[in-house]
């Protein structure tokens, strides 16, 4: 008889990094089903062209590389389906290919791959095609709904639009494909509450002051968690493992830091949206904040304060 | 109205099937608990369904091999040669150095050899191998002091002694040392530590079920002994029976008390537990008695009972036999019970075993063979089939934070694993390595199976082996 | 191992290879970012940092037994400047188009660090020929280096090479690539890529050395 050897614990917790990614695959799946309904074939394609370019990128350069092929593992079709939904629908073939290549080669892989990188791929590729496409990046449409009707150029809510709460919540209104659907969005991060994926820290905390925080600004508070991409950047990009700090502190810090930088930005800058910079922002600050923000130790309450 | 009703009914209908790291989350019931923790196996009622239910069994085997070295400290020296004929409770090993411990025939017969073999953990260590005679004879001048509440307190600790008792619960600390005050410490509050949070085990569990009396006893016992007027015992909330039973026998009992805990794992860590019932913090690098309190294991306190009120030496322990048996059982055994006598017992294996570990999950043990003898600590054997046993590869961390939530001692396990993987030993005393409890919280939730608790181990024995040679 | 013979042509060469002030000493950044937005302003900025150099580093070559050691970089900085105001003026009269699109970055050249770093590090220390030869040689490196980081970004942000549109009008340029942020990709990728086969051939070159001595 020979037995295996190995050190304790000799249980593992059923979550993998595959089950992981597939469960924020399926928490996506209501938004992307969401934007494809109100924005039609081509917002179908450009979702479509931007996961499997991500898949293809991240197979050519591990292949090319001679490094282990980590596919399976569903992380590069997360970052894939986020470039796609942060894409407007309008956006030619090329632009959701060359996104998901800046993604998942020069944010992702040149820094050594999963879990090294130190921004999130997805927003990062996104802010790099709305500073060098920016009309394209810019080109909203009036939702569509396979009513056959061409697709008008619109301005988002951010820019002047006027649309219901209603409206807004549902996703009836001009943006990126991921970004209009609250509904489906929240649907989304009930499924990964209840699944363990994400805790609710970093969304809840993100958009109670981006709500707040407009309020004393002035905004409407409730049209400010509603419109643009706060929601989506709150629930699928801002909690983003690799890119968000460990410690309850450090998420909370995190997550406040990106609201308060949305309403700045929104406020006071010549962009009208900010999500993506200010979680860009945030995720640099991240190494700081592990750092310096660090779950209390069990047993040194007393040096502590003896130290202090 | 009846709208009111069914939304009430619905809403509890939730919150029991409610998710429990959502409970952990949003409704922080206020139970005695501490901060971080896992819950492993929570869909399989953490692996105890199957022994949970089976009453306690007597199982006395064939021989016996009785290791020289079941504590921490010395091992005994063996004062029986081959030939000899030993009865029950005679001694066979003179405790050696001041954390040793004598060492008792567990059963009666003639010893077959005194050799080393290998034992869980270590080995080879000198053992005393007795062929049973069934005669069941006990050793003459086996006589206790009848009733723990009117001995003498001073009696106490050297019946402790004399019975070889160390910590049933897995780290084998000699009972008599932990139950003797050092210069200028105090204790207030002794803990029994029934939480059994330990993954397939129920020994514990049955115990408090079917013997409660003989835990209270020796809880009374070891309060008397050091004038404690405070004895808690605490259980996790989902071993109800168990609670309800020790409820019963510790009434009218002067000074007990029974703590219920919430069910998460290592709720039974000692600096856990200590903080979950007092609200007090062990320095780091510090024993309980810096914070006043003593804690010892339920079957420990059944044992000092034996010793106290009937002078029986430790010979025999309750252990779980499940995983990949036919019969999973609680078995009590004598000391020495080689495991594949006990696997034999519980009707063999019911698939091929792939790994048999001596323990529970998340802090057992792995044997090479099963010809080891069981040990006083030994709570558990648990065997694996080949598809459970499989160690899986390390992939590249994420990040996810899992094991910075999952760690009961507040440390970064992901960046002491980069520091350990880099040998960098300084670093990683720096962060607090030496803290670590080797729960196995964090290996447990890395959804990168990453082996972080088997690296804080290595280095841990590094730091001590370098400072040892200092 | 002994140290090799100092000649004109190694010194000239190891300016371009080995210690490619940009892409090896990563020296003299602020140039290489701001006036690489297109390839004939790399070539226009690399050609006027060449001549101070080669012109510094002789003349310092020449004075450094006169200049006191206290005072000497007060001393290289007016000799530097002088060159440099030189350019500016030359460019200023002769190409007034790369004037035009460089404007600031010329008078800067005297923060150039590579010019200084020469100054110290070889021309004080070495003969009127080597340090003519290693100013050459340095000043084509560094041409060479930013030209390349300039063909890519004018590729990318504006479809076209010293001018010359290549995509034709369906080309949508990256403007990023043009812009600040596109210069540290383009720079970093490019440091990258060149590091990644120098250290390629320098292992092959110590291998063989190894095999020939076994």
């Amino acid at each position: 008889m020979s037995l295996y050897m190995s050190t304790a614990p000799h249980v593992r917790s059923p979550q993998n990094t595959r089950s992981l990614m597939g469960d924020v695959l399926i928490a996506l799946a209501p938004t992307t089903i969401a934007g494809i309904y109100f924005f039609g074939v081509s917002a179908a394609i450009v979702v479509a062209l931007a996961t499997a370019s991500a898949i293809l990128f991240e197979y050519l350069w591990q292949k090319l590389t001679h490094k282990t092929i980590r596919i399976g593992d569903l992380s590069a079709a997360v970052t894939g389906l986020l470039v796609g939904l942060n894409l407007p629908p309008t956006a030619p073939w090329w632009l959701p290919i060359i996104g998901s290549g800046l993604a998942i080669i020069l944010v992702k892989q040149l820094f050594g791959g999963i879990g090294d990188n130190f921004v999130n791929p997805a927003l990062a590729a996104r802010g790099i095609l709305l500073a060098s496409w920016p009309v394209r990046m810019t080109a909203f449409v009036l939702p569509t709904c396979f009513s056959g009707a061409d697709a008008t150029t619109s301005a988002t809510v951010l820019a002047g639009y006027e649309a219901s709460y209603m409206d807004m919540f549902l996703g009836n209104i001009p943006g990126c494909i991921g970004e209009v659907c609250k509904a489906a969005i929240l649907l989304g991060f009930l499924y990964m509450l209840v699944r363990g994926v994400i805790t609710w820290r970093i969304p809840v905390t993100f958009l109670a002051v981006v709500f707040v925080f407009s309020a004393i600004l002035g905004n409407d508070p409730l049209q400010a968690i509603l419109c643009g991409g706060v929601m989506l950047g709150a629930v699928f990009m801002a909690t983003d493992y690799t890119t968000s700090p460990m410690s309850a502190k450090g998420q909370f810090i995190y997550a406040a830091g990106c609201g308060i930088i949305v309403v700045i930005i929104r406020n006071f800058c010549n962009y009208p949206e900010g999500v993506t910079y200010a979680i860009l922002v945030m995720n640099i600050v991240t190494p700081l904040l592990d750092k310096y923000v660090k779950p209390r130790l069990y047993g040194r309450l007393k040096e502590e304060k003896a130290n202090g | 109205m009846v709208g009111v009703t069914m939304f009430a009914c619905i809403f509890a209908f939730l919150l029991h099937h409610i998710p429990h790291h959502i409970e952990r989350q949003v409704l922080c019931l206020p139970k005695y608990s501490f901060k971080g923790g896992v819950h492993p196996l929570h869909s399989q009622h953490e692996g105890k369904l199957p022994t949970r239910n089976a009453p306690i069994r007597d199982f006395v085997s064939d021989s016996v091999v009785i290791p020289m070295s079941m504590h921490l400290g010395a091992p005994s020296k063996p004062c029986v040669s081959k030939g000899d004929h030993v009865k029950i409770g005679q001694l066979i090993g003179e405790p050696v150095g001041g954390l040793g411990l004598p060492v008792h025939a567990s059963i009666s017969g003639e010893v077959t050899a005194v050799e080393p073999r290998l034992i869980t953990g270590a080995g080879p260590v000198m053992c005393v191998c007795i062929q049973n005679d069934f005669a069941d004879e006990w050793v003459d001048g086996i006589q206790g002091y009848g009733n723990v509440e009117t001995v003498d307190p001073a009696l106490i600790v050297p019946a402790i002694k004399a019975a070889g008792i160390c910590g049933m619960g897995g780290a084998s600390f000699p009972a008599h040392v932990k139950l003797t005050l050092p210069e200028g410490k105090t204790c207030d509050t002794i803990i029994l530590n029934g939480a059994e949070c330990e993954t397939f085990l129920t020994a514990d569990y049955r115990l408090m079920i079917e013997e409660p009396r003989r835990v209270v006893d020796g809880l009374r016992a070891e309060m008397r002994a050091l004038g404690v007027k405070r004895g808690v015992i605490a259980i996790e909330d989902n071993k109800m029976e168990a609670i309800e039973s020790m409820r019963k026998a510790a009434a009218g009992r002067e000074g007990v008390e029974i703590a219920v805990l919430r069910t998460k794992y290592p709720q039974g860590g000692e600096k856990q537990l200590i903080h979950a019932v007092t609200g007090r913090q062990v320095p780091s690098g510090k024993l309980p008695i810096e914070v006043h309190t003593i804690v010892t294991n339920v079957a420990t306190a059944a044992a000092i009972a034996d010793a106290v009120i009937d002078g029986k030496p430790l010979i025999s322990r309750i252990t779980t036999v499940t995983g990949k048996v036919v019969n999973p059982s609680n078995l009590r055994v004598r000391i020495g019970t080689v495991v594949a006598d006990m696997i034999g017992e519980c009707g063999g294996y019911s698939e091929e075993a792939a790994k048999i570990v001596m323990g529970g999950g998340m802090t057992g043990v792995c044997t090479a063979n099963a010809d080891i003898p069981i040990a006083k600590a030994n709570g558990g054997i648990v065997v694996y089939n080949e598809k459970d046993a499989k160690s899986v590869d390390e992939e590249p961390c994420i990040r996810c934070a899992r094991c910075v939530q999952a760690c009961p001692m507040g440390l970064d396990p992901y960046k002491l694993k980069h520091l350990c993987d880099a040998g960098n030993l300084e670093g990683a005393k720096a962060n607090h390595v030496m803290d670590c409890i080797l729960c196995g919280c964090c290996s447990y939730a890395c959804p990168s199976r990453r082996w972080l608790t088997a690296a804080f181990k290595n280095t841990k024995d590094a730091i001590a082996a370098a400072a040892r040679r200092k | 191992m002994a140290k090799k013979e100092k000649t004109v042509s190694s010194v000239f060469f190891n300016g371009i290879l080995n210690e490619n002030p940009t892409l090896r000493l990563v020296l003299g950044i602020c140039p290489t970012l701001a006036s690489t937005t297109s390839a004939s302003n790399a070539v226009g900025m690399g050609l006027a940092a060449t001549f101070v150099l080669v012109g510094s580093n002789v003349v310092i070559s020449l004075l450094r037994n006169i200049i006191p050691d206290k005072i000497r970089i007060p001393a290289f900085v007016v000799i530097i400047c002088t060159f440099v105001t030189l350019v500016e003026m030359l460019v200023k009269a002769f190409v007034p188009a790369l004037y035009a699109s460089l404007g600031m970055f010329i008078p800067l050249i005297v923060v150039n660090c590579i010019i200084l770093a020469r100054a110290e590090a070889f021309a004080s220390k070495n003969g009127v020929l080597l340090s003519a030869a290693d100013g050459l040689g340095m000043g084509a490196g560094f041409t060479l280096a930013i030209t390349v980081i300039g063909i890519v970004r004018e590729l990318l942000g504006n479809g076209s090479v010293f001018g010359l549109s290549l995509f034709g009008e369906g080309f949508e340029p990256m403007l990023l690539s043009i812009m600040a942020p596109g210069g540290f990709l383009v720079f970093g990728l490019v440091l990258g890529v060149a590091n990644y086969f120098m250290n390629k051939a320098e292992k092959k070159k110590t291998e063989e050395k190894g095999v020939i001595r076994a």
